[in-house]
């Protein structure tokens, strides 16, 4: 879906330099050093080639040696290891910095998106996947900047560096030190191929499979328990960690030769050296110079198996990071919720559904058709009807958690699509059923609903809500962190704060969701205070999941498979003998069911 | 030996793979030593000429041919290296994740209570998936640098002591420089985890909350907590890479100094006679190899690190105590009695001293506030748990006694919060009874009024339901429950009332389905309704954890003065409406 909306997009590290844009020089600076060391871990080798020149000179009559000479290329080698890792040491800051202020950024930018995105993908993609790209893709894009950058600078420039070396001092080693370090290469590039990307990504499918039998496994314990089949389902997930480590032995196995020859070759690289050696040795006119270099090259070979090592390592830890990228662009290009805000401003409370029409798919059934319906400012107005009727659809519009897909909601006489977010959320407040609080005090979560509310303002909507009786029963009062200290609250409790929120909010217009959990009697009846408190003056829009609560509604709206069946009060709509009769009669036929009652029955046997 | 295996949740098989992926490493980093020696071969060849002697060109190509061969020898140990550690490290990353899955069912339901579902899974998944990354790479390097650099130490000790000082003189240095820096990055490691646990925390809750940070026009960098722990997080991450890098390139750059040490060493004995020049080269040709497996042992240090403090979670998880019991016991009645039952959760008293019973194939009810420990009572006759005092008897046996399987076997368990899981239907309802046939299944899914809804499915009882079942409503969901325990068809009836309102339809069929059910069983019910269980044989009033009273609704009515205020409340509570 979001792939044939951004085909030009930058893919892999070019991406991740576009992300780490902010930071270039620094980025640039990370690089320069990152090379500089890399070119300065070479010094310690030349300088060991000027003290074996020196030597070879004089060979065997070592009393003749220049000592001041190879003192000082003694201190050079020294110098270069200095340089080396104090480069080295200057470019992972640089680096460091970079990569955890991008990070930080990034998770920044990407958290304020998910609070612009429609609802419908968080639904979609659940949370579990939106917090991998935070926990995960983001890090990964972290450390390959951190690391993965100042080393492929590094294990780049090596190598070209030790290929020039070995060309200054005599081409033909040079020639056969370039076949050691392009088979390499080729060991490498075939361990990729065997990889391959389907390979890849069989092996994250196999991954995810088995996560998602392990969630599952551990989600369904209670009921498993209950019918005694932890036995079976653990079998289920036996067979998804099986399945797994077969994938990742085959797929690792695959590599066996490839990593195995690259190692070798790395590590024999004097295999290529010798038999040039022994070639350009019988017909050499100057063996003292030949001596020299051969010995050095010799020398020299066994070091090319940490250049290339190095190569390698990077080269794979770089293809771990490739997906993150690509994750966090895919939900980075999800389409937010646009605010063309004209500027006009609501001038009434009333909130006006013309012909809305809404599906949660593009593809898929149609949630609501066509509803319209005025809900007037100082007025209650109900929404009843079965499950799935679509009563939620409506009270999820007005927050613009989805945008409809056809008619408009005006609030005021200003279609809501034309209001800011701080505008819209200025004028209506919510409760929902779903009560959620956060880890945070009970006063911060009161605050909440507006963030600027002083202690008094919090202790004030507490009071009208009917929460300051049990927040001060608690052991630090309104300091108390829900959740911590072994503090829950009740069902009706947390309703409670909810209702506290939307008091302090003070919004105009409130759409409520009615709890469809009853709490204990004491608590369902302190809630009805609150709400009468929250209510009072207000444009309400109440999605009810009762139908008695309704009953002294200025309007009520009935809805059925998505449309409006039918509209009005109790007693005109008791008088139409519709669905709301029926529904009215199941409903005081199911309030006055009590347990006890049924025919004799079995089903086995 | 022993404390790794420990650390890594080894078992036997895995103890041994690990010992032979060591060998292979070992083996492998030691045949490395082969170049090393021909290439001193060719360098005493190479010397001749300049002795006065002849170079043997023949004698060349015979160090050439043997290198040659050690070169296909090892080819060959690196594949068996690869293999034997990438197959032992998948062995046993799976062996341990069996084995942490094969426990956590037999462990008591406070465990997953207690710890939430993410950390559950994330400790069976991501924990392996740690061990699994060091047994495949970073251990049997390790100990293989480890064996073969100490190896490499005393031969050379055998040529020339002073210049194999020379070599590792500067070891000692580098070691005691990240040694002392490890102090402080442990140090760091735990507020590291910290940091990022917090940003993972902060994270989930912001998810979790969107749609009130919407409604609160909190989005994004708004939200103080949620920013600050990002924050943290990168200063914190930044420190402790910033001090773990400072701490390796020190090191890094004491040891590799090495090299400069043994040139400058080197030199000055050879002018001074002590030592010729093919021991230097020797000695300078080891300088330059011996290291880098060094930094390595370094470097893997910090993941080690790392690696103790992940399965220091998997441990806690090991340690719980399971729970055990009989299968033998037979269960002749189907009473239920607590006799001075206490049990605290958290420290938290939630039972004190309750003794009641339930009789066979009577309703007995119980009723309370929210908190009172109703719904725990119907949990410990389940066994979900274990009292800490008094004993529960089911037909009179002490259920502590019997394995919590078997016991299972008599019970039906109806929650209010119904599990589906991702499968069809039909097997979903079978979860009652493995063995039942499609007609027992149907049958069972008829009296739970299920089946009018499942035959408008798309695929009827073949409807795959999806992760958790979210496609369907409900009411639904709780029929689909009532079927399950319609088909397991036990005794005893635990059933915690759902508390959520369903629309009247949804309502009216379920309580048909409830009281299918319930006919002729034992039935312990948790009710939120009072009106429900009006008719019960027996209500148990609960309070605080205590019981008040227990009777008949019109005894309680009479006696009991708590009942009475919860009914009254409950008739006006019902008779409320929102007015403008």
């Amino acid at each position: 879906m979001t792939k044939s909306k951004s085909p030009k997009k930058k893919g892999g590290m070019a991406r991740i330099f576009e992300l780490a844009a902010e930071r270039k020089g620094l980025l640039t600076l990370s690089g320069i050093l990152s090379a500089t060391a890399a070119i300065a871990s070479f010094v310690p080798y030349i300088a060991i080639y000027l003290m074996i020149r020196e030597i070879i000179l004089v060979y065997p009559s070592f009393e003749l040696l220049n000592r001041s000479a190879m003192t000082q290329y003694g201190l050079l080698a020294l110098a270069g290891i200095a340089a080396d890792v104090l480069c080295y040491l200057a470019s992972s800051v640089c680096a460091h910095i970079v990569a955890f202020g991008t990070q930080y950024e990034l998770k920044s930018n990407f958290t304020s998106h998910l609070a612009r995105i429609p609802l419908g993908y968080h639904l979609k993609f659940g949370s579990g996947r939106l917090r991998k790209v935070i926990d995960e893709d983001i890090d990964k894009i972290e450390s390959f900047l951190a690391h993965s950058f100042p080393d492929i600078v590094a294990s780049f420039t090596a190598p070209v560096i030790m290929l020039v070396l070995m060309f200054v001092f005599d081409w033909r080693f040079g020639l056969a030190a370039l076949l050691a370090v392009i088979v390499a290469f080729a060991m490498q590039m075939l361990t990729f191929g065997a990889a391959g990307l389907d390979l890849m990504t069989s092996m994250q499918k196999s991954m995810a499979d088995m996560t998602g039998a392990s969630v599952e496994y551990v989600r369904g314990m209670p009921v498993l328990k209950a019918f005694g089949r932890t036995a079976s389902s653990f079998h289920q997930l036996r067979n998804a960690i099986n399945t797994y480590t077969q994938f990742m032995l085959t797929y690792t196995l695959k590599w066996e030769n490839y990593t195995a020859a690259f190692q070798t070759v790395a590590n024999n690289a004097y295999l290529f050296i010798l038999p040039v050696g022994i070639l350009i040795g019988r017909s050499s006119q100057d063996y003292l110079t030949f001596a020299m270099t051969f010995i050095f090259y010799l020398l020299f070979a066994p070091s090319m198996a940490s250049v290339l090592n190095k190569l390698m390592y990077v080269a794979s830890s770089s293809m771990r990071i490739s997906g993150g990228v690509a994750n966090f662009d895919n939900m980075m290009s999800l389409q937010e919720l646009s605010a063309d805000s004209g500027g006009e401003l609501p001038e009434t409370n009333d909130v006006v559904f013309d012909s809305v029409s809404f599906s949660y798919d593009e593809n898929g059934a149609a949630a609501l058709t066509k509803v319209s319906f005025t809900a007037k400012a100082g007025e209650v107005t109900a929404i009843v009807g079965p499950s799935g009727s679509g009563k939620s659809t409506i009270a999820h519009l007005i927050p613009r958690f989805w945008d409809v897909s056809d008619g408009a909601v005006y609030l005021g006489g200003v279609n809501i699509r034309a209001l800011s977010e701080e505008e819209l959320m200025k004028r209506v407040s919510f409760v929902f059923q779903d009560v959620y609080l956060f880890g945070q005090s009970i006063k911060e979560n009161i605050r909440m609903g507006s963030p600027d509310a002083t202690d008094e303002d919090v202790i004030k909507a507490s009071k009208a809500a009917q929460c300051d009786d049990f927040v001060m029963r608690l052991p630090k009062g309104y300091e108390t962190v829900v959740g911590e200290d072994g503090v829950h609250l009740s069902g009706g409790e947390r309703q409670r704060i909810a209702i506290a929120r939307a008091i302090i909010q003070n919004a105009p217009v409130l759409v409520l969701d009615e709890a469809t959990s009853f709490a204990d009697p004491e608590n369902e009846r302190l809630i009805q205070q609150a709400l009468s408190e929250l209510i009072r003056n207000k444009t309400v829009i109440m999605i009810a999941h009762r139908l008695g609560t309704v009953l002294n509604a200025n309007k009520i709206i009935v809805m059925e498979n998505g449309m409006v069946s039918e509209y009005g009060t109790h007693d005109i709509l008791m008088h139409r003998n519709g669905l709301y009769y029926k529904m009215w009669k199941n409903y005081t036929e199911a309030i006055h069911w009590r347990l006890g009652g049924g025919e004799e029955i079995t089903v086995n046997g | 030996m022993g404390k790794f295996k420990n650390i890594l949740m080894l078992d036997e098989k895995g103890e041994k793979g690990l010992r032979r992926a060591i060998i292979a490493c070992t083996i492998t980093s030691l045949s490395l030593m082969i170049p090393f020696f021909l290439t001193i071969q060719a360098f005493i060849e190479i010397l001749k000429p300049l002795e006065g002697g002849e170079i043997s060109w023949s004698k060349m190509w015979l160090i050439f041919s043997m290198g040659f061969g050690a070169f296909v020898v090892i080819f060959l140990f690196s594949k068996r290296e690869y293999k034997s550690t990438y197959v032992n490290a998948y062995g046993q990353s799976e062996a341990t994740r069996l084995q942490i899955a094969d426990y956590m069912r037999k462990l008591p339901m406070s465990f997953f209570n207690a710890k939430d579902l993410s950390e559950l899974s994330s400790n069976i998944m991501s924990d392996c998936s740690n061990i699994e990354q060091m047994l495949s790479s970073a251990i049997p390097q390790l100990a293989a640098n480890i064996i073969s650099s100490a190896l490499v130490c005393l031969l050379l000790m055998f040529f020339d002591w002073r210049m194999a000082l020379a070599v590792f003189i500067s070891l000692p240095v580098a070691a005691l420089i990240f040694w002392l820096s490890r102090k402080l990055q442990s140090k760091m490691f735990a507020g590291h985890v910290q940091a990022k646990l917090s940003a993972i925390k902060q994270s989930q809750e912001y998810l979790d909350g969107i749609k009130v940070i919407r409604s609160c026009g909190l989005g994004g960098s708004k939200f103080k907590k949620l920013d600050d722990a990002f924050l943290d997080l990168k200063r914190i991450s930044l420190q402790v890479e910033l001090v773990s890098g400072v701490a390796m390139s020190v090191s890094s750059i004491v040891l590799r100094a090495g090299v400069g040490i043994v040139a400058f060493v080197g030199v000055n004995l050879l002018s001074g006679g002590v030592i010729g020049f093919i021991p230097l080269l020797m000695f300078l040709l080891i300088a330059t190899r011996v290291y880098a497996p060094i930094l390595t042992v370094l470097t893997l240090l910090p993941d080690m690190l790392y690696l103790q403090i992940s399965t220091q979670r998997l441990r806690t998880l090991m340690g719980s105590a399971p729970m055990e019991g009989s299968r033998e016991k037979p269960v002749e009645n189907y009473e239920i009695e607590l006799r001075k039952v206490s049990f605290a959760y958290n420290d938290r008293n939630v039972l004190t001293n309750v003794s009641m019973i339930a009789r066979e194939g009577q309703v007995t009810a119980l009723v309370g506030p929210s908190g009172s420990g109703k719904s725990t009572i119907a949990r410990l006759a389940a066994r979900f748990w274990d009292a800490q005092c008094g004993e529960i008897l089911v037909g009179g046996i002490n259920i502590k006694e019997v394995d919590p399987e078997h016991l299972m076997k008599h019970i039906s368990f109806v929650f209010q919060e119904v599990t589906l899981f991702n499968d069809t239907i039909a097997e979903n309802i079978r979860l009652g009874k493995p063995a039942a046939s499609d007609e027992e299944v149907k049958k069972a899914a008829r009296l739970a009024c299920c089946d009018e809804f499942i035959e408008k499915l798309p695929d009827a009882y073949q409807t795959v339901l999806g992760e958790n079942g979210t496609t369907i409503s409900g009411g639904e969901r709780q029929r689909i429950s009532i079927a399950r325990a319609l088909l397991k068809d036990a005794p005893i009836i635990l059933l915690d009332e759902a508390t959520s309102s369903l629309d009247p339809e949804n309502e009216v069929l379920v309580q048909k389905a409830l009281g299918r059910l319930i006919k002729g069983r034992t039935v312990l019910v948790i009710a939120h309704r009072l009106r429900t269980v009006s008719d019960a044989d027996k209500i148990v009033v609960l309070s605080g954890g205590e019981i008040i009273e227990q009777g008949t609704h019109h005894h309680l009515l009479d006696s009991c003065s708590l009942y009475k205020r919860l009914w009254d409340l409950q008739q006006e509570s019902g008779a409320w409406s929102v007015s403008p």
